[in-house]
């Protein structure tokens, strides 16, 4: 019947220490075998392939929702509301081969701490390029730009470092801009919000929304690259840059868990 | 006792209730359009309506009457039937509502509880009733069939179609009538079940006949499947069905194979999966069939509608079978024969090089699931799916609500363990991407596009249409809308508020047209002023 769907992803952890879990002893190779092909299936479109994390975080560090096997299987079966892990509905056995296999992934895998970087120097660093302008963190900033304020648990590590000196490398749709030009010449920009069959809304640079009727519109264009300049940092900037973001782990504000349930639906 | 409806309507007092729904009626339903007394709306599922008083001169106008709030919650999935007055329909958490069609007060209402402990396989969602004599006829999400008294809504019988102990099955369509039986299929195929399709006496719910879609060992068709594999191949039965009853046959889509996208478990075509079946309904025996996609790899079920139109097939009227199936072809087969006549794409599909002249796919390279996965279009869920088409006779055009879009294709080896999903695959949207859709209106005879109206998302919802020269359609972010019936102009539409996941229907009390489309847990009704 194939109604079941699966959902772009993005969330969980935090790669800043590593925390050993239990080792894995008793996996056989028919049910590693089956983990994989469940996990090569349903996961590694946004965690990769070998765990290591893309849209979706790094799963080979410490998890932020608890690295117990029943912590990964909560977060499975539940998903995690505000972000874009979906639940996902396994029978038990392929659960547990899946959380076994996660787990012998994580164990397996070098240390991923990332090294050095100083936060607070990146902080101000983020202040001074003006990031604020279009990013918010916690209640400050722009709610323009995608909300950074847990930012350091749903991307990995390498996928922040992409977003800053190439941008547009990967633009999740719900980040997505748009162009639109009305019949009557006027030119709009702004966020991708909500969208229909006959009506579209938009948020402006000063954070107004702005709602149109498709029929008095010449072109509604969907912009795949991002709003966002490619910065150029010196790699020690840069470093603290990253530590910084990686530590912004706080609670999803309730307007972008509305907007992305709205997304999953 | 039409007339006695006829004549207090004068006094503005209207009855409603409850006359018997004989065979006969439901043969001739399309004639009869002040009702809506089966699933399709007719039996050969053309959810055409002689009705014009509201057309696409007027349509403009058209607004709320009443709106009836169900209080339930999950997908409203069912099409109501009215008769006589009072429409009953199944709610999103498996009741029966009856309510005055004219005004939307509720008359009665059946709540069926699943039995704890009962095990079922897919979720509560139920697409509707049948209705024969004074009876009504649902089956459950926990797979059992029941008889309702529509005077009240009383329990007259509740039988098993298949067991609810180990939840290998699941029941979600709406029951076909046939004479003094009524058949219906069950749902599952992704828990590797073996399918049927079944009928049982309306009277006792007293098992008369059942029809295994997939053969047995020593039947014909059984060497489709390699091994043992036949015993699991799934193979469900989860729509309705439609029935001619000049040829006293009736046609049943028949489900994806099992494990869905893993093929090697299962080499060869695969029979009856994929399928449109033709049965004897007084023995359950094949008349024949005919296999849309065979040895599928892509979840492409042939549960689409299998509609009946007569029309003049190169020179000479003949009873045709219309389908526009899941892997994105628009099929016309003899239905009589179930020969092949045409088959023509109506959406993006990449796993089919060509259709040969007997209807069989000439397959494309690398189309084949794997653990990498694979890009083949249209989507898992198909270039269209379980939403009714229609078929209007004054434009010849067949309305289909289409789903555009491909999906990455993931496959494994996956484990069989009765009661459990038998896939272990999975797919999703190439490259994330936000899948588009449309209604297409389609010329039967060439199966050429006449015309298209662009749909933000993928819809799931069907279409209906009238002598008003109108399509009504639903979509995905919740717009209930008519467009004109020739040209496919937008001449109006409402917001619901709710994703729309079933089809409009439309009839007339009183002189007086309605439209009627459950959306979320609400029924809504439209009018003229």
């Amino acid at each position: 019947m194939g109604k079941r769907r699966s959902h772009a992803i993005r969330n969980v952890t935090l790669a800043m220490s590593l925390m050993l879990v239990a080792p894995i002893s008793s996996l056989s190779s028919e049910e590693w075998g089956r983990g994989q092909a469940i996990f090569n299936s349903n996961c590694a479109i946004c965690h990769g392939r070998d765990g290591s994390g893309g849209r979706g975080p790094n799963l080979l560090g410490s998890l932020k929702h608890g690295a117990l096997n029943s912590d990964i299987e909560i977060v499975i079966r539940n998903g995690l509301p505000g972000a874009a892990m979906p639940k996902f509905n396994l029978e038990e056995e392929e659960l547990h081969a899946l959380i076994r296999y996660v787990q012998s992934l994580r164990h397996a895998a070098p240390s991923t701490l990332h090294a050095g970087g100083d936060r607070t120097a990146g902080k101000q660093l983020y202040d001074s390029q003006g990031c604020p302008s279009c990013h918010e963190i916690g209640n400050e900033g722009s709610t323009l730009g995608p909300n950074l304020t847990r930012i350091g648990a749903s991307r990995s590590y390498e996928y922040l470092k992409t977003s800053i000196v190439d941008p547009s490398a990967d633009v999740p749709e719900e980040n997505r801009y748009l162009k639109i030009v009305t019949r009557d010449g006027r030119q709009f920009q702004g966020m991708w919000v909500n969208e229909d069959s006959f009506t579209v809304q938009i948020r402006l640079r000063d954070e107004s929304f702005a709602s149109f009727d498709k029929q008095n519109l010449k072109e509604v264009l969907h912009e795949k690259d991002s709003l966002m300049p490619n910065y150029r940092f010196k790699d020690a900037d840069l470093k603290n840059l990253l530590a910084y973001l990686s530590s912004l782990v706080g609670a999803p504000s309730p307007a972008s868990e509305t907007q992305r349930k709205r997304r999953q639906r | 006792m039409r007339v006695a409806i006829l004549l207090l309507a004068f006094s503005g007092l209207y009855r409603a209730q409850a006359t018997d729904v004989t065979f006969d009626r439901l043969i001739h339903a399309q004639q009869d359009p002040g009702e809506w007394l089966t699933y399709w709306g007719d039996y050969h599922a053309n959810r055409f309506r002689d009705l014009s008083q509201i057309n696409d001169q007027n349509v403009a106008h058209l607004r709320l009457e009443w709106l009836f709030q169900t209080g339930g919650s999950g997908a409203f999935e069912a099409v109501p039937l009215v008769v006589d007055g009072v429409m009953y329909f199944t709610t999103p958490d498996t009741g029966i509502d009856a309510i005055d069609a004219r005004s939307g007060r509720l008359l009665w209402r059946y709540q069926y509880t699943i039995p704890k402990g009962a095990k079922y396989c897919c979720g509560t969602v139920n697409r509707g009733l049948a209705i024969l004599g004074r009876r009504l006829f649902m089956l459950t999400p926990d797979t059992r069939l029941l008889a309702i008294d529509i005077r009240n809504g009383s329990l007259l019988w509740n039988v098993e179609v298949a067991s609810s102990k180990v939840g290998a099955y699941g029941g979600t369509e709406a029951p076909l009538i046939v004479k003094d039986k009524v058949v219906l299929g069950t749902a599952a195929g992704d828990y590797g079940i073996r399918g049927f399709v079944d009928a049982y006496e309306a009277q006792t719910g007293k098992r008369v006949w059942r029809f295994w879609t997939i053969p047995a060992s020593g039947e014909p068709g059984n060497e489709t499947w390699g091994g043992d594999s036949w015993k699991h191949g799934g193979a469900a039965t989860w729509m309705t069905g439609t029935y001619d009853s000049e040829l006293n046959t009736v046609y049943w889509g028949i489900g994806n194979p099992a494990p869905n996208l893993y093929g090697a478990r299962r080499p060869g075509d695969n029979l009856y999966s994929d399928s449109v079946v033709a049965l004897d309904p007084d023995t359950g025996k094949l008349k024949w069939y005919f296999q849309f996609t065979p040895h599928d790899t892509h979840d492409y079920d042939a549960t689409e509608t299998p509609m009946l139109v007569d029309l003049p097939w190169q020179g000479r009227i003949r009873k045709l079978l219309l389908e526009a199936n899941r892997n994105g072809f628009f099929y016309v087969l003899d239905r009589e024969t179930g020969q092949f006549l045409l088959a023509k794409a109506f959406a993006k599909q990449t796993w089919a090089k060509a259709i040969d002249n007997k209807g069989r796919p000439i397959m494309a390279p690398n189309i084949e699931p794997t653990s990498e996965g694979t890009v083949v279009c249209p989507q898992c869920a198909g270039a269209t799916n379980w939403m009714a088409p229609s078929y209007n006779p004054l434009t010849r055009l067949f309305y289909v609500n289409v789903r555009e879009g491909c999906d990455i294709f993931f496959s494994e080896p996956p484990v069989y363990k009765e009661g459990t999903s038998y896939w272990a695959t999975n797919f999703r949207a190439e490259a994330q991407e936000h899948q588009a859709g449309r209604v297409t209106a389609i010329e039967p005879l060439t199966g050429e596009t006449k015309w298209k109206f662009p749909l933000y998302s993928s819809p799931w919802a069907g279409t209906l249409t009238t002598a008003g020269n109108l399509v009504f359609a639903g979509d995905e972010d919740g717009y209930l809308m008519a467009l004109q019936a020739d040209t496919g102009r937008l001449l109006w539409k409402v917001n619901t508020g709710s994703r729309l996941v079933t089809s409009p229907v439309t009839y007339q009390l009183d002189g007086k047209q309605y439209l009627t489309m459950p959306a979320g847990g609400v029924v809504l009704t439209f009018a003229l002023p």
